[in-house]
């Protein structure tokens, strides 16, 4: 099993408790299986008995994970829980055992293809193109990443073997990519390809500061917790002349509302919507301040649960600039 | 109760009713968490492949009127409730022995009131420790109750436990810092005891519930003390060739009435095991760090007074960056691989005792355990200093206990029979913030002598129909 990789993390985080405070699903539905100390005893419990795996209530905890990171981010020690987990749900999908609603979202990302319009030395990945004048653009749905986290590894490779033939057949070095999941999973995978953040991209063209607004920048799993936390994205917004504000209570807990398991929003709404609302919540003393993030998942989702809440995405900032 | 039959199925409904169906769970994955806290027992049972008493339903109030309601039906039913804040209790006391209703508090989590004006905040008891204390920070203050077990434990946990945080020596134990508490009695009644900790009007109804570790009733609510931002906090160690010698130190800093914000000191063993390890500094002889914060240029007084008392009889000023250093890594003894795991076996033998006494039970807790388990390692360090005396956080560690779990959970009992019986006889208390629980019930009437009956008679009449967490702090259990 592939659990049994992550034996140290199982030990380790079977009987601790030191980073509890700080995973999103648990601080939003209390719940003991929502911690990582839960999901550890629950490995343990597979790994002394395989027969666990097929347990219908331990499944649906590792699946409802947001596997924010934040966890890892906080241990003195950097056990990867957000790895177990990953392992658990690949043990879970070769064991035929994914509940029927992962299954068929993985039906539909398997299909995804990819194109490349225009020509150019530079790609773009993302979806705001007309931002990038002068790049090639590749379009199509997930890399691959969303099956990763799904547990579906070999669909996963399959879906980026197009991805990345797509790429090598353009011709270019250079690879934008907006979203922080297809970034993180993209980075060090295309080799002889320069893959670079768009925040890091827009930072290196040098911005104009256009105004003077306070505004928050929501974190991102996937930037801060598992790609070295790049300052790229702050760098960006003070060169728009943005004035970024702290927001909630803390630097170490994930508001992205379950951006790093990438398709949170469509297998528990009611949570992300949970999640938004803690979000919400914090956000009410802050009074007329924008919220920035650079995923347009989040701001998708974030948007859905309330329209009016006032969230735009990087590049919308960028463009914004350009108005 | 058993999940098979219809009345389970009626109280189920009946709890459904008070919280809603998303806040009465009975599923394996909560189950799981709920059977196991940070006590070594039920983890050693999880580690060979037992399976620890889960509870029957796992219930989640969201006020004060649904803990009222549901203890109400529990009454009712007669079905054992055990409140859960965050787990983290070293003793079981949070553990579901006899199965029955898990009341899981942590959506209880609000922060109600911060009053600059009397520096206090009002929270549900369900709040996370971390989650309030970056509350109250982002007000400007602190509630400087600053456990290891902040990010886990919740603030009721604090308050059943009597727990104690790193910089008690200057702001004390939580039962000096809470102002008063919203309890809900085995009966169902909200009640609220006076609003000042200081008065002449009785005993005090607080302190009565500081320490009760849920069997008593369950605290919903509580109004606790906070305090300004220092301006400055520093810290300092020394090496002093032998434990008394430090301990002579540590305690000429408490009796000549200094104001140390915390006072932490290692034996040799601990030194040589544990400050070698998480801080890397590696010398022979006993560790002895300390802090003082508040107004600069008074820390800096204080701080060079201190300073005189150790020069006198330490081996090496360790200086103000060794101090630091213990400081900024206080978490991390704590955080695995640091800490001890399973399949180790290993307990923390909290006692506290005056000055006079300290030192006797120290070496009668490390001497009972070194001719009678020689198999087993025997550390320790003083943790919370008072000006009367000090708290020793004592270890033993058996790196290979017996495979078997009614061998290993039988070995692990009698060193701490034997263990904590000769603290005892030497004037030890235990303890000073563990708690009681399952673990030390059995030594609560040797504690108390006759005095436990005024505890027990005061349960019967709270609590006549045995619901609220039977079995802990030497109670009667429910029958096995």
């Amino acid at each position: 099993m592939h659990i049994e990789n992550y034996l140290n993390v199982i030990n380790a985080c079977r009987f601790c408790f030191m980073c509890r405070h700080l995973d999103p699903v648990g601080n939003v539905t209390f719940r003991e299986a929502d911690t990582p100390r839960g999901r550890a005893l629950m490995c343990d419990r597979i790994r002394m008995d395989a027969a666990n795996l097929s347990n219908a209530d331990y499944i649906d905890a590792f699946y409802r994970s947001a596997m924010s990171a934040a966890n890892r981010f906080h241990c003195v020690s950097d056990y990867d829980e957000t790895g177990l987990v990953l392992a658990v749900r690949r043990d879970i999908v070769e064991a035929d055992l994914a509940p029927a609603a992962v299954k068929a979202l993985a039906k539909t990302l398997e299909k995804d293809t990819f194109s490349v319009k225009g020509k150019g030395r530079v790609l773009y990945f993302g979806p705001t193109p007309e931002l990038y004048k002068g790049c090639a653009v590749i379009t199509g749905g997930d890399p691959g990443k969303a099956l990763a986290v799904l547990g579906f590894e070999a669909a996963s490779k399959k879906v980026f073997t197009r991805f990345k033939k797509a790429v090598t057949d353009s011709g270019c070095k250079t690879l934008i990519v907006a979203e922080p999941s297809a970034f993180e999973f993209l980075h060090d995978r295309l080799p002889g390809v320069k893959v670079i953040h768009s925040a890091a991209y827009f930072v290196e063209q040098g911005m104009n500061k256009t105004g003077s607004r306070k505004a928050v920048y929501l974190e991102s799993d996937f930037l801060k917790n598992t790609c070295g936390n790049p300052s790229a994205p702050r760098d960006l917004l003070k060169q728009l002349g943005y004035k970024l504000v702290p927001f909630g209570t803390n630097v170490e807990e994930s508001y992205a509302v379950g951006e790093g398991a990438v398709v949170y929003d469509t297998l528990y709404p009611a949570l992300a919507e949970r999640l938004c609302q803690r979000v919400y919540d914090l956000a009410e003393g802050l009074g007329k301040t924008r919220f920035i993030t650079a995923s347009q998942t989040v701001k998708d989702t974030l948007k859905k649960y309330n329209p009016a809440f006032d969230v735009i995405t990087l590049e919308e900032a960028v463009a914004l600039s350009q108005d | 109760m058993t999940p098979k039959n219809y009345l389970y199925e009626m109280i189920r409904s009946e709890l459904t009713w008070v919280v809603g169906d998303e806040h009465v769970q009975a599923n394996e994955a909560d189950n799981l968490g709920h059977s196991i806290d940070y006590y070594w027992v039920p983890e050693c049972w999880h580690d060979r492949g037992e399976r620890p008493t889960p509870p029957d339903l796992v219930v989640y109030p969201g006020n004060t009127q649904e803990v009222a309601a549901i203890l109400k039906i529990a009454n009712t039913h007669k079905i054992p409730v055990t409140p859960w804040g965050g787990g983290s209790g070293s003793q079981g006391g949070a553990l579901p022995v006899y199965g029955g209703i898990v009341l899981d508090m942590k959506r209880m989590n609000k922060v109600i009131e911060i009053d600059p004006v009397t520096m206090c905040v009002t929270a549900e008891a369900g709040i996370n420790a971390q989650h309030l204390e970056w509350e109250v920070e982002k007000a400007g203050f602190s509630t400087m109750h600053l456990p290891a077990s902040i990010s886990c434990a919740t603030l009721g946990g604090f308050i059943a436990h009597r727990g104690t945080g790193v910089l008690s020596t200057k702001y004390g134990k939580i039962e000096d810092m809470i102002m008063s508490l919203e309890v809900v009695t085995p009966t169902g009644e909200i009640i609220n005891t006076l609003p000042v900790p200081r008065h002449a009007s009785g005993p005090s109804l607080t302190e009565l519930f500081l320490g009760s570790e849920g069997t008593l009733g369950v605290v919903t609510k509580a109004v606790m003390k906070i305090h300004p931002i220092p301006a400055a906090r520093k810290f300092h160690a020394y090496l002093f060739e032998t434990m008394h010698d430090a301990m002579v130190a540590g305690s000429q800093l408490m009796i000549s009435r200094m104001r140390p914000a915390v006072i932490r000191l290692y034996d040799e063993a601990s030194t040589a095991r544990i400050i070698k390890r998480v801080l890397n500094i590696d010398r022979k002889g006993a560790y002895l760090v300390f802090g003082f914060d508040g107004p600069e240029k008074i820390v800096d007084l204080e701080m060079e007074e201190a300073c005189k008392i150790c020069e006198k009889t330490s081996k090496e000023d360790l200086g103000t960056e060794a101090g630091q250093s213990w400081w900024k890594n206080r978490y991390k003894f704590f955080y695995p691989p640091y800490m001890f795991q399973l399949p180790q076996a290993f307990g923390t033998l909290d006692t506290v005792a005056t000055f006079a006494n300290i030192e006797n039970v120290y070496w009668a807790m490390k001497n009972v355990v070194k001719e009678n388990f020689p198999q087993a390692a025997f550390i320790g360090h003083f943790s919370h200093w008072y000006d009367w005396g000090c708290m020793l956080y004592a270890r033993f560690i058996i790196d290979e206990p017996p495979k078997d779990p009614n061998e290993a959970v039988a070995l692990y009992n009698r060193i701490w029979d034997m263990a904590i019986r000769a603290a005892i006889r030497e004037g030890g208390v235990i303890n000073e913030h563990h708690g009681v629980g399952l673990k030390l019930g059995r030594i609560m009437r040797d504690l108390y002598g006759p005095a436990f009956n005024v505890l027990e008679s005061l349960k019967k009449v709270l609590d006549p129909n045995n619901i609220m967490n039977p079995g802990k702090m030497g109670f009667p259990g429910k029958g096995v």
